[in-house]
């Protein structure tokens, strides 16, 4: 069996972080923080030892999720998602996230995209299909779903 | 005419004003210089200053003066404070080479009233090369130089005119734009939000008969959630395309339904449909997917489901035309419930135009839904 995931959640909706918590508890993985602002994200990416951080990309600070996913990129150490109503602001480069869950996501949407996340982390390339919703980055989707 | 008198030009103008010369009066060129609407004078650089020593008449209806004002003088006083200096040195320049030169020039009418001057002087040498005259010829070309000024002037006044309105009309959009992001980013948000509420109540809940309506009225929520994803994902937002969409609804609620011996058969065309039609859309096809899904098929004797389920869209003369079809267990045993779902069905079917119809596929269920689409462009939608 596949290790579970150990996840970061930064969002600044409490509902909607709540909900994600239980999402991913259901699905076998944990949950080890959850920030709301982009100075959370930064010092409790430091604290845990999260395996990927689900970034909103508006958080109680403005639109600071895309700086929250460089620095996280620089660290090295957990790999970031972004999860956002607003797709359009992610810059080309993604910022080195492996890609975006687009809200609205329905719940089989989101299960699907820890699964096949969990197997892309552990294990890449994922085998299993991708999730409708969720979108490649363009240096992930090389690596991950090269085109035949 | 003899060859001889064309061959010594400079005698042509000793029959001057100045000079009075009387055997001149014949001569046809001197008649003619006299009495041309263009004005022309003829200035004699050997004498000092280069004065004027013929002027003809158009000159001096042109300039206002009388012969004896001008005859003698130096043709600067013409010039007056507006005059551009860049101009009278390339005159002066001219005159000191001995050259041709063909200049504009503001020029002062005895009465201090300005006329613009296109002026053409050239030198008039003998025989050996010397220069024995200057002439110059005077066309008035205020009236052209008016309306370059006044199309100069309308050109600036329409360019800055333009450039304002399309700085108003780009600062419009970007507004309209930023509100339209904004608006859209809430509207998400707020679908997201409500399917969370539900899940999250539905988890508080035992009795399997309302866990089973909240499940429901996710899977109705999650269509027009996944309405609203596809829908600014595309850069015209007033189109839909209900083929991607299709594909989406199908697979998420498959892979929810968590049964995967039942298998998709899609046969999509590329349809778009209005933006308002979405919503409506969307939502039968979830009811007709969902209602397949739950009462179609049957589980066999080892505890799993196989089957098919299809969806087709196409689009026929101008209408749209989908097609749901199971190959279950057939109507008889599939109409029973969901009464709720079947009146959603028929009233957005109302709301669509759209005729709809049950038929039986032996094996399983086929429905028909057909509506009108007025006729969209097939855009690249990204």
């Amino acid at each position: 069996m596949t290790e579970p995931l150990k996840v970061l959640i930064v969002e600044d909706e409490a509902l909607l972080a709540m909900e994600l918590e239980s999402l991913v508890e259901e699905a076998g993985h944990s949950v080890v923080g959850w920030a709301t602002s982009s100075a959370e994200a930064r010092s409790m990416i430091e604290s845990t030892d999260a395996d990927i951080a689900f970034v909103d990309i508006h958080l109680t600070d403005g639109p600071t999720g895309v700086d929250v996913a460089h620095y996280i990129g620089e660290k090295k150490r957990s790999m970031v998602v972004f999860m956002t109503a607003n797709p359009k602001r992610i810059p080309d480069h993604f910022a080195g996230a492996i890609g975006v869950i687009a809200k609205p996501y329905t719940m089989n949407g989101l299960t699907s995209a820890l699964r096949y996340l969990q197997e892309g982390v552990r294990r890449p390339p994922p085998v299993s299909a991708r999730p409708a919703g969720f979108t490649l980055s363009p240096a992930f989707e090389a690596v991950w779903a090269p085109a035949a | 005419m003899d060859w001889k008198r064309t061959r010594e030009p400079a005698d042509a103008w000793h029959m001057t004003d100045d000079l009075h010369v009387e055997h001149g009066k014949g001569d046809p060129f001197a008649a003619a210089i006299r009495a041309t609407r263009m004005s022309m004078v003829i200035t004699d650089p050997r004498r000092p200053d280069n004065p004027i020593v013929f002027a003809n008449d158009a000159f001096l209806r042109l300039t206002g003066y009388e012969r004896h004002e001008v005859l003698g003088k130096n043709c600067r006083f013409l010039q007056g404070p507006k005059t551009d200096k860049v101009a009278v040195a390339q005159i002066r320049t001219a005159i000191e080479d001995n050259a041709d030169v063909s200049v504009d020039i503001l020029n002062y009418r005895k009465d201090g009233s300005t006329f613009w001057n296109a002026l053409y002087i050239s030198p008039v040498s003998n025989d050996k090369g010397e220069v024995q005259f200057f002439f110059a010829s005077q066309l008035d070309v205020s009236d052209r130089k008016r309306s370059e000024h006044r199309i100069t002037a309308d050109k600036d006044r329409f360019e800055k005119a333009v450039k304002e309105r399309t700085a108003e009309l780009e600062a419009a959009l970007e507004a309209q734009t930023t509100l339209l992001h904004e608006v859209d980013h809430r509207v998400k948000n707020n679908l997201q939000m409500i399917s969370s509420l539900t899940i999250m109540q539905r988890r508080t809940i035992k009795d399997e008969a309302t866990r089973h309506s909240l499940a429901t009225m996710l899977e109705r929520i999650e269509a027009l959630s996944t309405v609203h994803r596809r829908l600014y994902q595309s850069k015209d937002v007033s189109r839909f395309d209900v083929s991607d969409f299709a594909k989406d609804l199908v697979t998420d609620l498959l892979t929810a339904s968590g049964r995967s011996g039942i298998k998709p058969k899609l046969e999509l065309d590329p349809i778009v449909i209005s933006a308002e039609k979405a919503t409506p859309v969307a939502l039968m096809v979830n009811e007709l997917v969902t209602n397949a899904l739950k009462h179609a098929f049957k589980e066999g004797p080892d505890g799993t489901t196989a089957g098919r389920i299809g969806i087709k869209m196409s689009q026929p003369d101008g209408h749209f035309k989908i097609e749901v079809s199971d190959d279950g267990v057939g109507m008889a045993e599939a109409n029973g419930d969901a009464s709720f779902g079947m009146r959603l069905i028929k009233s957005l079917a109302r709301q669509l135009h759209a005729d709809i119809e049950w038929r039986d596929a032996g094996p399983g269920t086929k429905v028909v839904i057909s509506m009108p689409n007025e006729p969209q462009q097939k855009r690249t939608l990204s």
